[in-house]
């Protein structure tokens, strides 16, 4: 072993651009990684100086935090199993049930709606359906008395904002497996619903695994949903953490809440990176996209799935057009007359709010791009000591919920030496090291259809490591370059969890101001915002799909979703 | 441009695979190769021969040994500075350049103005038969031309050493053929000293000056396609290299320099080979399919065939004095190929492949006949026998 | 691109992103304000006019506000905080906050409306009301609610909203309010609170979060500021507000200057512009009803006649100050989740 780390060592001495590369990803790791989540740590650990377990105790021993913690488990568990199942339901129609082109491409685009689109969109919706006075309970069906706060609509909520995630994560996988294997099972006299199960299911089960981890992740972090619609009755710990720092200034309780969280975060991501996703034993050999996908069922049983798949499809788009409609008219519910005006607020009012955005995203957006790209790279193609502590500390930010690492920074930033709260830096930085993550992850998937063989010819032919990625390895993989300023972009332009602690007088964002409106109960200017979002991120989105088709060289390899993992 | 030698001492490299170990890639693998010489390292898959090249290209550093270019040590080195130049299986053309780009890659990190680069790559692309394809992309080519610009690639830079590793492993048979040639014939232009890596023995036989035999990370013989067919070390070569019937036999007598042993009921008198072995030991026998021919047992051939032209039979005498009688046996199979027939043929509990040329004539034993076998004993070399 | 190059651009990047940050103009005050925007933004607008000096504002509900306050004590990056109930203020005067000033009004104002050493002033007086939804009176044949009593009528069960006493101030008011009117006991008034809880749908993070559902008859109705109930009502929605007979409590809204803060001059002046009547006779013209907490300024019409009649009990600020985390701390022991 000795020899191997002697001989790594003295590769890197030998390649100056590596070294340096190395050196100068580690500084930001650490600073923008490794240093908030220390501090987090110290403050959750110690009181007044002392080394302490005692602010965890006392968390766990207070019943409506730990509620808060079942409650979290308990969401996230429901999420995952239902999300997924969603999430298959609707890949496995767009994949086997013999769905014509046209409208899978239609089913993509409307799944991509809710992953793309600001923080309360679906619970503003849902607060109108349902309810004592809701459109559909109590207009469309008389009910008397419903309620819309609690477990149920909180988990309706997420998993139709989340399915969208297993199912891109399911329908690529399902693509992939060989139909000749289910074709195979069927000439041995097996019926269509037996090769499902014995083939097509069995196949899928990491992808399924997956799903259910990723799913179960987003759950456990997410903050905006259960904000407005999980009620009293139902705390959950992100939401708890918020309102211990918000409502009782209590800096370190909340931190401690959210270290709480942290646990099963870790824990989860772990499982999804280094066991689930090992065991993927369907492999893309690029043969299958030129088969005809295999009828797993019956055309009734197919019928019968793509109306399912419909309507399901047409709650997601009555949520939103729900939202258009209540940035259009005076005030929801109330007095429907036409009016623009809510529009002209924000572009008034609000100018200032998208301008902090828009300039904080399209600093984030290359920084993230990058980030996502060297460290991917890095990571994947090169040895050099301490790379597994690399991949795994970049990853860090991504994997924990926001509030953590928002108050992280918070609490890390807020005093010299490094004095970034209230500054623009803090909000990029908190994107780029979080968010440009995932395009560690799609950097690594395209490098792995880029065979070595290619860099060792340029290396072969007397190129430098530095020469051979500018002009052979990066124009291969700019696809991962441009997915991940993609999903910079978008998650920069929705986040609020974390950048909700870091908004400051001189720079504020839409998500934090559509927070506001809701509470002031402003839903005009809230609708009319999230619609602003939701336009743009389509604009950039499909601006961004242009470049990596114009960019995409003659055998460079592909990218199958822009949205990463 | 002057050939170097390369020089390659005890390079050794080990891994540890997840189940069995620790394992060696290579083991203590010394070559030399002379200046301008093709010499191709040979084995099945895993044998090594794959790591030891990348350790010659510079792309794996040897745990242990030396590697020499020329005059220069070149062990620590990275492959960028070897100046060499690297043939992949895969050709490993960059997808997202042109046939010209490709070319040109290695003359632009070498700082050559374009002028120069276009003229080289010109002669080159000519050199290979690939004139006029300069726009094109790899994708749009075909795998015997992708091939051709990953050489061309290779030679454009002038290279002191080229290296190939199972370059026409992803031909069709045909192209491979035809390929191997044309590799040949440029390395022969060139003068480039050349080491290639391949597990078909047929390809190493047509190309290389030289072969070295390697298995399970160590190399068992080193010689020219004659010394390893007709005198190969040890079992494994004599089984790698061309067809072969092995046979266990027993030295009887050992005289005039001369080797009696005694196999399948018949006395062999054999070249005597290093090891010596005394009487009474067991000697394993490298019997080739042309060591051995056959005709038609006396009283099969009576009973077909009475009216032969006197010339065929006497031709057909003089050859079979060259050898000696052996045992009976009976005709498995029969294979018409063309310019030569192969049998199989069953004698003393062995199946053995037996080749014999079309002279004309319809004198060949046919499937079930019983036939004697003569064996052609200046053919057939001796090894060490196994241990009981 | 080489890595050198990348490197230094990404470091390049963020420094530019922090240096570009504090882009103040000249003359800019620094505010976290807690009235909500569409009142903030107007009085601020109205203050421009008047000095010249712009006002750089950030909205926080009130417990949000103070938590960055304290927060950010080591280095404030405001200069005044404005509004919010006034228990807010007393709250953070304990933490150290605040720097006392005392505008030209000072010694005119009624002693609710200021602390004795001038850590705040009050910019504007706030009563709590009722406020229920008209159709669901009508369904369930009642009239709008008169006594505390009222409200723990079975037809309300689950459908009151009101605020959280974690984050919002509403809440607090409302819990002295309740103290109050059971003479300071507190578990006599924590047992009406308890007895009320089964009727309460959400308590909201925000003061005025339950006046929209109660307009669209989400919920039945709830406690809520004046300012907040009069607005629903002028939006559109359908609702009654009403007092009860018992007395209900309300709260100073207060400014108050940072201590540390970079323009401490410009905050006064902020200060001294909002306790006067300049600002105050604003309210009239936005249709903020806010009790207006200058003597010079008149009561407008139209809430003087909403308010009529009302018993109004004034909360006694430095009671609620001393006491409010006790409170808190048991309201949210006993009533958030029993």
């Amino acid at each position: 072993m000795s020899h191997a780390r002697a001989a790594g060592a003295g590769r890197v001495l030998k390649d100056p651009a590596l070294t340096l590369s190395v050196l100068v990803l580690w500084v930001f790791i650490g600073l923008f990684i490794l240093l908030p989540m220390a501090v987090l740590l110290v403050g959750v650990f110690s009181t007044d100086g002392r080394l302490t377990g005692e602010n965890i105790l006392q968390i766990l021993s207070d019943r409506n935090q730990i509620a808060a913690f079942r409650n979290s488990l308990w969401l996230a568990f429901l999420v995952g199993v239902f999300g997924t199942l969603l999430g298959f339901l609707f890949a496995f129609t767009a994949c086997r049930a013999g769905v014509p082109r046209r409208l899978t491409g239609l089913m993509d685009a409307l799944v991509l709606l809710p992953l793309v689109s600001p923080p309360f969109t679906t619970a503003i919706g849902m607060i109108f359906s349902f309810g004592p006075r809701g459109l559909l309970t109590y207009h469309l069906l008389g009910m008397k008395g419903a309620t819309v706060y609690g477990l149920w609509s909180t988990l309706f909520s997420e998993v139709l904002t989340f399915f969208p995630i297993a199912y891109l994560a399911l329908k690529p996988m399902l693509n992939a497996i060989d139909s000749n294997i289910e074709r195979m099972a069927l000439s041995l006299g097996a019926g269509r619903f037996r090769v499902f199960r014995t083939v097509t299911l069995p196949l899928c089960a990491p992808g399924l695994a997956n799903s259910f981890l990723l799913l179960f992740a987003a759950s456990l972090a997410d903050f905006a949903t259960p904000l407005i619609l999980a009620g009293n009755a139902f705390p959950v710990l992100p939401t708890e953490a918020y309102l211990q720092i918000t409502g009782m200034f209590d800096l370190k309780g909340g931190a401690v809440l959210s270290f709480v969280l942290l646990v099963p975060s870790m824990l989860v991501f772990f499982l999804q990176r280094f066991w689930v996703s090992r065991r993927f034993y369907v492999t893309v050999t690029g043969k299958g996209a030129g088969q005809t996908p295999f009828d797993s069922v019956s055309p009734a049983v197919g019928r019968l799935l793509g109306s399912f798949c419909a309507f399901c499809a047409l709650v997601i788009f009555y949520l939103y057009a729900l939202i258009l409609f209540g940035s259009l008219v005076r005030a929801l519910g109330a007095n429907h007359t036409f009016t623009i005006s809510h529009f002209r607020i924000i572009f008034t009012e609000g100018r200032k709010a998208i301008r902090d955005t828009l300039i904080i995203a399209a600093f984030s957006m290359p920084l993230g791009g990058l980030y996502g790209v060297m460290v991917g790279y890095l990571t994947a193609r090169k040895k050099f000591p301490g790379r597994l502590s690399m991949e795994i500390a970049s990853m860090i930010n991504y994997a924990l919920p926001g509030t953590i690492v928002g108050i992280a920074y918070l609490m890390a930033f807020n005093q010299p030496p490094i004095e970034l709260a209230g500054t623009a830096a803090i909000i990029i930085a908190l994107y780029v090291f979080r968010y440009g993550a995932t395009g560690i992850r799609t950097t690594i998937a395209m490098l792995q259809q880029v065979d070595k063989s290619i860099e060792e010819a340029s290396e072969s032919l007397g190129a430098s490591s530095g020469r051979t990625f500018r002009r052979i390895t990066m124009p291969l993989i700019t696809p991962a370059f441009f997915s991940g300023l993609g999903v910079v972009f978008i998650r920069s332009m929705t986040a609020i969890s974390a950048t909700i602690f870091l908004v400051s007088i001189n720079w504020t964002l839409i998500t934090v101001r559509i927070l506001e409106n809701i509470t002031e109960l402003s839903l005009g200017p809230a609708a009319a915002f999230s619609v602003f979002i939701v336009v743009v991120v389509f604009v950039v989105m499909a601006a961004v799909d242009a470049g990596m088709r114009r960019f995409k060289s003659p055998g460079g390899a592909q990218v199958a979703s822009v949205l990463g993992g | 441009m002057n050939a170097v030698e390369v020089q390659v001492e005890n390079i050794s490299k080990r891994y540890t695979h997840p189940v069995k170990g620790e394992v060696y890639a290579a083991r203590d693998v010394s070559l030399r190769v002379k200046p301008g010489e093709f010499l191709t390292l040979l084995g099945p898959s895993g044998c090594g021969k794959t790591t030891t090249l990348r350790m010659i290209a510079g792309f794996e550093t040897p745990d242990t040994g030396s590697i020499r270019i020329g005059d220069a040590d070149v062990t620590r080195l990275s492959a960028n500075r070897r100046n060499i130049g690297f043939v992949f299986q895969n050709y490993a053309l960059f997808p997202h350049l042109s046939v010209f780009e490709n070319v040109a890659y290695g003359l632009q990190v070498r700082g050559m103005p374009d002028a120069g680069i276009r003229r080289e790559v010109g002669e080159v692309l000519e050199l290979v038969g690939l004139s006029g394809f300069d726009r094109q992309f790899p994708a749009q080519m075909s795998g015997g031309e992708q091939q051709r610009v990953a050489l061309a690639r290779s030679i454009v830079i002038k290279p002191r050493v080229l290296l190939f590793d199972e370059p026409l492993s992803n031909l069709d048979a045909k192209l491979r053929i035809q390929m191997r040639m044309e590799i040949h014939q440029l390395q022969r232009r060139l003068s480039i000293t050349t080491i290639y890596v391949t597990h078909d023995q047929e390809e190493a036989m047509a190309v290389s000056d030289r072969i070295c035999v390697m298995n399970q990370g160590r190399l068992v013989q080193d010689g020219t396609a004659e010394d390893l067919y007709h005198r190969p070390a040890d079992s494994f070569v004599a089984q790698f290299i061309g067809r072969v019937n092995m046979l266990d036999a027993r030295v009887t007598a050992v005289h005039d320099g001369k080797l009696e042993v005694e196999v399948l009921g018949t006395r062999l008198r054999l070249r005597n080979p290093s090891f010596r072995p005394a009487p009474g030991d067991p000697v394993r026998l490298v019997l080739r399919p042309e060591s051995l021919d056959l005709e038609r047992s006396r009283d099969q051939e009576r009973s077909r065939d009475q009216e032969r032209s006197r010339d065929q039979e006497r031709s057909r005498d003089q050859e079979r004095s060259r050898g000696s009688e052996g045992p009976e046996g009976r005709v498995v199979s029969r294979t018409f190929l063309g310019e030569k027939i192969e049998y199989v043929v069953h004698c003393g509990g062995e199946n053995l492949q037996v080749v014999s040329i079309d002279r004309g004539g319809d004198t060949h034993p046919a499937e079930g006949d019983r036939v004697r076998l003569r064996f052609y004993e200046d053919t057939i070399a001796v090894l060490e026998g196994r241990k009981r | 691109m080489k890595f050198r190059m990348k490197a230094v651009l990404m470091t390049a990047a963020l420094l530019a992103a922090a240096v570009l940050s504090p882009l103040a103009a000249a003359e800019t005050v620094n505010v976290y304000s807690i009235w909500p925007e569409n009142w903030a933004r107007p009085m601020f607008e109205e203050f421009e006019k008047a000095t010249g000096i712009k006002v750089n504002f950030v909205r926080f509900s009130s417990g949000e506000a103070l938590a960055r306050v304290i927060a950010e004590k080591k280095n404030p990056r405001i200069d005044v905080l404005f509004g919010g109930p006034v228990e807010t203020h007393a709250a953070g005067i304990a933490e150290d906050v605040f720097e006392p000033y005392k505008p030209p009004v000072f010694n005119r104002l009624e002693d609710r409306f200021k602390h004795k050493d001038g850590y705040w002033v009050a910019i504007a007086d706030d009563p709590l009301c009722f406020m229920t939804n008209n159709q669901f009176l009508k369904d369930n044949k009642l009239s709008p609610p008169a006594s505390w009593d009222d409200l723990l009528n079975p037809a309300y069960k689950n459908m009151l909203q009101m605020a959280d006493a974690r984050t919002s101030g509403t809440a607090i008011t409302r819990i002295f309010s309740v103290l109050e009117v059971y003479g300071r006991n507190e578990d006599k008034a924590f047992a009406y609170l308890k007895k009320l809880r089964p009727n309460v749908q959400l308590f909201t993070k925000s003061g005025g979060g339950g006046t929209l559902p109660t307009g669209l008859g989400q919920a039945a109705g709830g406690i809520f500021f004046i300012v907040d109930a009069l607005d629903t009502k002028a939006k559109g929605y359908d609702v009654s507000v009403s007092f009860p007979k018992e007395g209900i409590g309300a709260a100073a809204e207060a400014i108050a200057l940072i201590k540390g803060a970079k323009n401490p001059a410009l905050g006064k002046k902020l200060i001294d512009w909002a306790s006067s009547a300049e600002m105050q006779k604003h309210f009239a013209t936005y249709k903020i009803n806010f009790v207006p907490a200058n003597p010079d300024v008149t009561l407008e019409p139209s809430l003087a006649a909403v308010l009529k009649g009302a018993k109004i009990i004034p909360i006694d600020a430095d009671y609620a100050g001393a006491n409010r985390k006790k409170m808190v701390d048991r309201w949210i022991a006993e009533i958030l989740n029993p």
